[in-house]
């Protein structure tokens, strides 16, 4: 006859606690009983008792084939009561292997028995702590279908809980797939129905949307079968489009939408299918407005962040719902990272392509204020989605002029790229800069001394192309009719070296932005000729390299016309253009490419031809002879003679008109 | 059916509020409905032998009688009877998750514990009690605090019974906790109704009441639930 006792002490539970090791089964069976009720409730008893010793024991009666199964229920019981402790309690527990004993008594416990339910639910509880011990559960196919096994056909609580480690334990590719191949889509399917005229449980049915979910997150082949797979006369998509209605529980409605996203951005759904039309899209709007909590509201804007992503149509779409915009910065204003992240994410991917919904966003009330109180939040998650936003709108020509040269939003911006930024931030933020740099006013001159030029050049030395390129391309913005200083510090920054490298870089676009930078340095009369004085001998060298190597090689023609106009511009200087003169090969390539049959190239080197014999010039008369002799003359002649180059005759006769004292 | 066009609006809505107070008497109700919510709250609570008799004089069919009812007749038995570790065991049994995934459940159930080693004026044991179990629950939630000092605060006096806080020593308390728990077992056992249905009409009448009374508007108010009496409009 069992003892009631009013309470356990610390003293008392040692005897109990030595009878589990006795061999007589009833006396085992009492302290088990006696254990249990003592550790249920009672977050202080669990970490008491775990600290006597007492969970090999545990492991040991649960696990044992031969005891009798009522022994090896109350063990299990009492493993999961100790597993809904403190963190501290559950990491002990795997600690001692319990994940992996639960995960052994599983292949072989008789299905739809009270202890497999309870081994399921000390493991669901154990898999609710962070971080799940994942590794307790291998990829192996006959476990992996007996557990979907359990989660089709055992009972509700069973289920439940396998599919809550499941969802859990769906963290890449692998398990993804592996999960697939056991049948896991049609279980979760089968979870996901709401009888006609019932209360849909958000129990039963967030943990089969969580496991869909994670099945299908940036896996084409997984979303394909989830699209195929059907439980009775619905497919998954349809059962997913029921859940986001109106009337079912918040949490359903947003987790089901996310699935549908999933779908979407892994290539199962269209972008225009009713199903994210209709369906996830515009639940997740409604999801964002304000009498949602935070919660979901941040989860909201950070799926809805996620499925306009790329597709333009969805996000004039999402852009046409008139609270949309003043939901998202009413999320923005709230206190947790979470929801700024997901608003920030949100406006990045609306603004990213359509000009209007920027132009929307930015007019959204105070939100300028919110981007740079973001870029300054000390969550790196947070300033992170705040230059996202940023990037989408600086990508308008309109707001560069007029917002960003009211907010000094390029201050925070050069700070997080200064402080050592992770790669997602590097890229995204000096994409950024770039499209800032292309109205690179006076007022941004202070960037020079936070350390603009230096960085960029950095940039420019990165093994990512990607980055190369918006370090040079951010280069090429600034010295874009800048100051004599800023070229200056360009060059004197960058080197000739690093641009001899950049010109024969492996990205073509990389090199068309090198000579575009080039082409800005030298530009504007002073400016050659200071810079050509100061560096000739390597900047010729570089002009050569540009110039021969470009034309003579297979470039698209957009680069050669670029190295044409460089020349060109040298041309222009007064002092400079003898340098051009003074190589024999570049001319002979000029003269060759007035009569290129590409079109663009023929200008830009009669453009170049211009700017040398202009009579104009001090000097102009020994250049002319010398142009003369290598063919230039003919050349402008044959050109004024054809018809092709008809648009071209007035440049030509101004060209030879120079020549006219002399032939 | 015709109305005079009366330049007088107020006679206008007597007769309407006339008209309508009469067609409340002619609803229909139906006896099946209001035995099912007989049934409902009988199985809810527990009266398992009052159902079974109801069931056969009513000529019921076969109520849906949830697995649980002997137990959870029992264990309210247990809780209303002050034997709380009895009681705790037979949950723990029946539904081991529930008092872990319930904390401010488990601790009312250690409160009622506390409360009859108080009434019993087992007032040493009382302390240690509390300090050793209910002291955790007290830590972690501002309301299980109040409650417990609350509940400490009958040992101050001489005689528990005539304190202020005497209204936890009245078996009503214990039929609350009791059936707190019996919800939460029912809860358990995805039960769509944790309350009698009787409970949601009851609601429903006090919340429209309040509802009609904020705007002001002249109705036959139920003001005596228990009795179901109706008073007349003002």
């Amino acid at each position: 006859m069992q003892q009631f006792t009013v309470f356990m002490d610390i003293e008392s539970s040692r005897s109990y606690i030595d009878e589990l090791y006795s061999s007589d089964a009833v006396k085992v069976m009492e302290a088990l009983v006696t254990l249990k009720n003592s550790v249920i409730g009672s977050n202080r008893q669990k970490s008491s008792v775990i600290s006597q010793g007492v969970v090999p024991r545990l492991l040991q009666l649960m696990s044992e084939e031969s005891l009798d199964p009522n022994i090896r229920l109350e063990a299990t019981i009492t493993i999961g009561s100790l597993a809904k402790g403190t963190p501290e309690n559950i990491d002990s527990l795997i600690e001692k292997g319990t994940a992996t004993a639960l995960v052994e008594m599983l292949k072989t416990v008789p299905l739809g028995s009270k202890l497999a339910e309870a081994a399921l639910c000390a493991l669901r509880s154990i898999f609710s702590h962070k971080p799940a011990p994942v590794d307790a559960l291998p990829a192996d196919m006959r476990l992996l279908t007996r557990l979907t096994q359990i989660a089709r056909e055992d009972s509700q609580e069973a289920r439940t809980s396998v599919i809550r480690v499941l969802a859990v334990w769906c963290s890449g590719t692998v398990e993804q797939e592996a999960l697939t191949c056991a049948g896991a889509c049609s279980a979760a399917a089968a979870m996901l129905v709401v009888p006609p005229r019932s209360v849909p449980s958000p129990s039963r049915l967030v943990p089969a949307l969580e496991l869909l979910a994670a099945m299908c997150f940036k896996n084409p082949n997984v979303a394909q079968v989830a699209l195929n797979t059907r439980h009775g006369d619905k497919s998954i998509p349809e059962l997913l489009m029921c859940l986001v209605s109106r009337d079912k529980p918040l949490v359903v409605a947003l987790k089901a939408a996310k699935c549908l996203t999933f779908l979407q951005r892994a290539g199962a759904l269209p972008a225009d299918d009713s199903r994210i039309v209709f369906g996830a899209l515009p639940c997740l709007a409604r999801l964002c407005t304000k009498e949602n909590t935070e919660d979901i509201r941040a989860s909201a804007a950070e799926v809805l962040a996620y499925l306009t992503e790329v597709d333009t149509s969805l996000q004039r779409l999402a852009a046409i719902s008139n609270h949309l915009m003043s939901s998202l910065a009413d999320i923005v204003n709230c206190q947790s990272a979470a929801a700024k992240q997901g608003a920030f994410k949100c406006f990045a991917s609306l603004g990213a392509n359509d000009e209007d919904i920027r132009k929307m966003i930015i007019e959204t009330h105070g939100l300028m204020v919110h981007v740079v109180n973001g870029l300054n939040n000390p969550d790196p998650c947070v300033s992170l989605a705040a230059v996202r936003c940023l990037h989408s709108l600086s990508r308008s020509v309109q707001q560069l002029r007029t917002t960003f040269q009211d907010h000094a939003v390029w201050k925070p911006l050069m700070q997080l790229l200064n402080d050592s930024p992770g790669p997602e931030l590097l890229n995204v933020g000096s994409s950024t800069l770039c499209n800032l740099l292309l109205e690179f006013s006076p007022a941004k001159e202070p960037m020079l001394d936070q350390g603009a030029v230096e960085m960029l050049c950095n940039l420019t030395k990165m093994s990512d192309p990607a980055l190369r390129l918006n370090g040079i391309w951010a280069l090429m913005n600034m010295a874009f009719q800048a100051e004599q200083k800023v070229k200056q510090r360009i060059l004197c920054c960058l080197g000739t070296e690093q641009m001899f490298r950049l010109l024969g870089d492996s990205d073509t676009r990389v090199i068309m932005k090198m000579l575009g930078l080039l082409r800005n340095l030298l530009s504007t009369r002073q400016h050659i000729d200071a810079i050509m004085s100061e560096y000739s001998s390597q900047v010729m060298q570089l002009v050569r390299q540009a110039v021969i190597v470009v034309l003579e090689g297979s470039y698209p023609a957009e680069v050669k016309e670029q190295a044409l106009c460089i020349l060109g511009n040298i041309g222009d200087g007064e002092k400079s253009k003898d340098l051009i003169m003074a190589n024999e090969d570049v001319l002979r390539k000029l003269v060759d490419y007035l009569a290129h049959p590409e079109s663009k190239l023929q200008e830009a080197a009669l453009f170049v031809a211009g700017n040398l014999v202009w009579r104009g010039e001090a000097g102009a008369a020994a250049r002319q002879q010398r142009l003369a002799e290598l063919g230039l003359l003919r050349a402008l002649k044959l050109l004024r003679a054809s018809h092709h180059a008809a648009h071209l005759h007035d440049k030509v006769k101004t060209a030879l008109a120079q020549f006219n004292e002399f032939t | 059916m015709s109305f005079e066009n009366n330049s007088n609006g107020n006679e206008k809505e007597e007769r309407k509020y006339s008209h309508e107070r009469n067609k409340s008497d002619e609803l229909q109700l139906s006896r099946t409905d209001m035995n099912m919510l007989i049934m409902n709250y009988l199985v809810t609570e527990g009266f398992k032998e009052a159902a079974l008799k109801f069931q056969q004089e009513a000529g019921l069919q076969e109520p849906a009688l949830c697995s649980s009812l002997d137990e959870r007749i029992m264990i309210r038995e247990a809780v209303q009877g002050g034997r709380i570790p009895e009681a705790i065991a037979m949950v723990n049994s029946l539904h081991p998750e529930l008092l872990d995934n319930d904390r401010y459940l488990y601790f009312h159930l250690q409160q009622l514990q506390l409360l009859e080693l108080i009434r019993a004026g087992r007032a040493e044991e009382a302390l240690a009690f509390a300090s050793a179990t209910l002291a955790e629950a007290g830590a972690n939630d501002a309301n299980a605090l109040t409650e417990l000092e609350r509940s400490l605060a009958l040992l101050a006096f001489p005689d528990p019974h005539t304190s202020p806080f005497a209204d936890l020593l009245l078996p009503s308390h214990g039929q609350k906790i009791a059936s707190e728990l019996n919800a939460a077992i029912l809860k358990m056992e995805n039960q769509e109704y944790t309350n009698p249905k009787l409970c949601s009409l009851l609601r429903m009448i006090l919340w429209s009441q309040s509802e009609l009374d904020k705007h002001n508007i002249k109705y036959p108010k139920m003001t005596d639930l228990a009795n179901a009496t109706i008073g007349q409009p003002k």
